[in-house]
């Protein structure tokens, strides 16, 4: 038995989500069908009241998807926006799980508190 | 509508690139068109694009981290053959590190002043730069440039009553200033300081003094300044203490003292000047061109203006003559030191590669579970990475005592000259070694990281892989064929030193001793200072245990140079000497024809001269020299005198042992009384000639009348001190070899050992078999004798290719010595045995049970 591969699997972290990423995931998530760049920005901008890079937003849904936790693909050109594409974004399931375990960790740190 | 910004699209088009630039761009767009414009909105988004897409994160692609933390836990689930390969790794970076601080200080170290950038040397190819004369003329009418005269000088020097040898650098009065020194105590001249050694002003002239002579022999008094002291001749009284770390403009020489030159127009100096601000070397070039035109024809007759000038930046070893000389043990130490670096590496690359072996099955499942070649090849990086990190922090702790040890270690060097090179390590040895490091890295890494990401599975699966072990077979073998090259060089100079110091000298050296003494006064009358040496060799002759003394100019190496030629027009330089009738009985060398020197040579009329061999053979190559005359001093447009012949000394060294038979000749100090008032006392002795050292000095201090004693010793000390080129390259060569040589055997060990393991099954299978321990023992031996024996014909291939260049160093001896090349050969095959010894031995305690259910 290698030992070593036993070693790395038990080791695998659970995923970590930073607060960001729970916001962008989160945008995701409500815009379903329709979550590409500027709504996800749009979103974000309207719900959270925070300015968004569109470089910000980019690099952090690029580190979602090596995570596993989002999916990209891009749509076919049409003549808007000057003829390019967009590049739409899904949750998959680890996504999911990861957001409702990082919302089960704040529950349980608020349970009982009142401020 | 506003359009977006072009430029901006086209940046995010070219740096960000791919599908992701298009679908950026268009988000983009629509916000632009949303918002209805704002050109600086959209900069700043395509910046922020730019900046995300070259960040370290998103280059390094996530899981940098996690290659590196894995590579350490196995690292330390392995700690034996991390801190084999740190170890080995870490040798030889400390062994490049001391070469490259080494380099430094010769060629690059700058000087310890502020703006040292700034400062350039001036001086000629040939000879020195000018007179004061001329100095005087630069430094008024160079703009440029800021210029201060130098000059250096040994010279004795006197504090309370006790006399030592202090290096001098006689210096312009502005010194101080173009290098911006200041002082640790005290203070520098005066700007009258040259003029005032003229007597011109009623005070006394003032000298400053090193730091290192200030706490060695004043013991860092705070009093020392205003202390007289007596240099040479001259009473100076000390003004201040220099800097710690500023050793004077002789580098690697340690100036002790400072002294303001005494404004002589004729003496000879050299420049070190300070680049005005703005100006370039280009600059100061060009107008050292216009102001030494202008110089020169103001002096027209001065012959040291007409060389050709050099401008350059003052790092490094500001001796030309000193770094030409260094320059090939440098070559060869530098080649050295790279190959044993690359041996190192390749020793690593081979403990990766075996531990890749044992991996292959770990890796094999991985590849199949779906990781990517990229992610393997990474993680074998990382951990090659990790082992040069920790085998550079080794190195520079090793390089620190390899330094120190060299410095105690390497043979004493003549007249301190290189004892100053300095094995510190500096921000540039620094970087040179984190470059050497990831270098390493890189090289040694790349091959096992290879093997991992490439292997085919099945096999691997099933732990067939003959590729790894024979990759390693091939490392083995060039190790084994690089460090054979390197036995074979040390071998070769090992050699070279043995046939130099088997030279015979031509004259005795054993119960000798000699003291180089300058007269008090030597402006005093020469028959005066005659007869004050005469004395001397007189009352040496009647101590207790002296055989007998006499007097001569100079020793071994000779120095003396004057001119000669069988007629008037042929004269050329040649060596000389003025000796004491009774030189040729004390040295042991024989007049092979005609006579000696008489006691009582008359001091008028034609000289005597006694030649040597070679000089009677090439100046009268047909007729006997005794009787001839012979032109001396005729030289540089003086006048020749005429000397006659009266005997042939039999032929000896004169400046280097190994050197060809030269002409030399020898003058009668009866005749010839002067000699600048320079001589040596050489003294013969019953015992051991080092216990008449200090009686010789002694009498000499009591009755030599205020001599001044620049130098003592034996004559086997003087003749073993001028072969310290040979022991420093042997010396460093052998220890480079060495060091090569361990580290290749721990190769050789590694294959064998590993291969022993792989094989235990099959060893196990033998001995249930019947195969006898013997046998197996063999077979193993065998392995390593297999790829020692490959390794020592492609190593004696490369030697034959390479040691022609050796030729420059081996003093005569054949490159192709073929007592060199056995040695090295059967000394390998004997490192060979010793490192499969004791895999063999283990081999044969394998209990063939435990091999049968081995995994």
């Amino acid at each position: 038995m290698d030992w070593d591969l036993v070693y790395y699997i038990e080791q695998m972290p659970p995923v970590h989500l930073g607060e960001f990423e729970q916001i962008v995931l989160l945008a995701v998530l409500r815009l379903g069908e329709k979550a590409y760049g500027v709504p996800i920005r749009a979103e974000i901008e309207n719900r959270a009241a925070r300015k968004v890079t569109v470089g910000a937003l980019y690099a952090t849904l690029d580190r979602l998807e090596a995570k596993g936790l989002v999916h990209s693909w891009f749509a076919d050109a049409t003549p808007q926006r000057g003829g390019r594409s967009k590049r739409y974004f899904k949750l998959l399931p680890a996504g999911v799980e990861a957001l409702s375990g990082s919302k089960a960790v704040f529950d349980r740190m608020w349970e009982g508190l009142h401020v | 509508m506003s359009e977006p910004p072009k430029c901006a699209e086209w940046l995010l088009r070219r740096l960000v690139g791919g599908r992701d630039a298009d679908a950026v761009a268009g988000d983009l767009r629509e916000s632009f068109e949303a918002r209805g414009g704002g050109r600086f909105w959209y900069w700043w988004q395509a910046l922020s694009c730019m900046a995300v897409r070259f960040s370290l994160y998103r280059r390094a692609v996530p899981g940098i981290g996690t290659d590196f933390s894995r590579a350490l836990r196995r690292i330390r689930r392995n700690p034996g053959y991390a801190l084999t390969a740190m170890l080995c790794l870490a040798l030889a970076l400390g062994v490049n590190t001391t070469l490259f601080s080494f380099l430094d200080s010769l060629y690059f170290r700058r000087l310890p002043v502020p703006e040292a950038g700034r400062i350039v040397q001036i001086d000629r190819k040939f000879g020195d730069f000018c007179t004061w004369r001329g100095f005087l003329g630069f430094r008024d009418g160079l703009r440029s440039v800021q210029a201060a005269a130098k000059e250096r000088s040994v010279d004795p020097m006197e504090v309370d009553h006790t006399t030592f040898r202090v290096q001098v650098e006689g210096v312009s009065a502005n010194y101080p200033q173009v290098l911006r020194l200041g002082t640790t105590i005290g203070a520098w001249f005066r700007a009258d300081a040259n003029t005032m050694l003229d007597g011109a002003a009623g005070d006394e002239p003032e000298a400053v003094i090193s730091y290192r002579l200030w706490q060695t022999r004043f013991g860092g008094d705070a009093n020392v300044v205003g202390k007289q002291v007596r240099i040479l001749t001259s009473d100076f009284r000390i003004a201040g203490v220099a800097p710690r770390e500023f050793t004077g403009t002789f580098s690697p020489l340690r100036i002790d003292v400072w002294v303001p030159l005494p404004a002589s127009l004729n003496r000879r100096v050299d420049l070190i000047a300070r680049l005005a601000p703005r100006a370039t070397l280009t600059n100061a070039a060009a107008e050292l061109g216009v102001v030494g035109a202008q110089v020169r024809a103001a002096y027209p007759g001065d012959q040291l203006l007409q060389g050709a000038v050099r401008v350059q930046p003052a790092s490094g070893l500001l001796w030309q003559g000193g770094r030409e000389i260094l320059r090939p043990i440098v070559m060869l130490l530098s080649t050295v030191a790279g190959l044993v670096l690359l041996i190192a590496c390749v020793n690593v690359a081979n403990l990766l590669l075996s531990r890749a072996a044992v991996r292959r099955r770990e890796m094999a499942v991985r590849r199949s579970l779906g990781a990517s070649r990229a992610r393997l090849f990474r993680e074998t990086l990382a951990e090659g990475l990790v082992l040069a990190a920790g085998g550079l922090l080794l190195g520079i702790l090793f390089g620190h005592w390899t330094g120190s040890a060299l410095e105690w270690a390497l043979p004493s060097v003549p007249f301190a000259l290189y004892q100053g090179l300095l094995f510190g390590i500096d921000w540039r040895v620094a970087l040179f070694l984190a470059l050497a490091g990831i270098g390493c890295a890189v090289l040694f890494s790349l091959p096992p990281a290879f093997a991992c990401s490439r292997q085919a599975l099945n096999p691997a699966m099933k732990g067939h892989d003959s590729r790894n072990s024979r990759q390693r077979e091939i490392y083995s073998v060039a190790q084994v064929a690089l460090s054979l090259t390197l036995l074979i060089a040390t071998g070769l100079l090992v050699r070279a030193l043995q046939h130099v110091q088997s030279v015979d000298p031509g004259f005795a050296t054993g119960h000798r001793l000699h003291v180089n003494l300058s007269a008090p006064d030597r402006g005093a009358d020469k028959q005066v200072s005659a007869s004050v040496f005469s004395n001397l060799v007189q009352q040496t002759r009647e101590l207790p245990g002296v055989e007998d003394a006499t007097l001569a100019w100079g020793v071994f190496p000779m120095v003396g140079v004057s001119c000669a030629g069988a007629s008037r027009e042929t004269a050329k330089k040649t060596l000389t000497n003025t000796v004491d009738p009774n030189y040729f009985d004390l040295m042991g060398i024989p007049i092979v024809r005609g006579r000696g020197f008489a006691p009582a040579e008359s001091s008028a009329g034609m000289p005597n001269v006694i030649v040597n061999q070679t000089m009677a053979r090439t100046f009268w190559p047909a007729a006997d020299a005794i009787g001839k005359t012979v032109w001396l001093e005729g030289c540089d447009g003086d006048v020749p005198k005429p000397g006659t012949v009266i005997g042939v000394a039999r032929d000896a060294k004169y400046q280097w042992l190994s050197e060809e038979p030269q002409a030399f000749y020898y003058v009668s100090r009866r005749q010839d009384p002067g000699g600048n008032g320079f001589y040596s006392l050489i003294v013969r002795t019953a015992g051991d000639p080092r216990q008449w050292i200090k009686p010789v000095l002694d009498l000499v201090e009591r009755r030599g009348g205020g001599m001044i004693i620049y130098d003592s010793g034996t004559l086997d000390d003087a003749v073993a001190v001028t072969l310290w080129e040979v022991k420093w390259q042997a010396s460093l060569l052998a220890a480079l070899g060495l060091l090569a040589i361990v580290l290749a055997a721990i190769g050789v060990y590694g294959v064998v050992a590993c291969s022993v393991a792989q094989r235990t099954r099959e060893i196990g299978v033998r001995m249930a078999l019947g195969a006898a321990p013997l046998d197996v023992q063999w077979m193993v031996l065998a392995h390593g004798l297999r790829i020692t024996a490959i390794g020592i014909a492609v190593g004696l291939l490369l030697s034959a290719a390479t040691v022609r260049l050796l030729r420059g160093f081996l003093y005569g001896l054949s490159p192709f010595d073929p007592i060199a090349f056995a040695a090295a050969c059967l000394a390998w095959i004997g490192i060979a045995m010793l490192a499969s010894l004791y895999p063999a031995r283990r081999a044969t305690r394998v209990d063939p049970m435990t091999a049968l259910n081995f995994e």
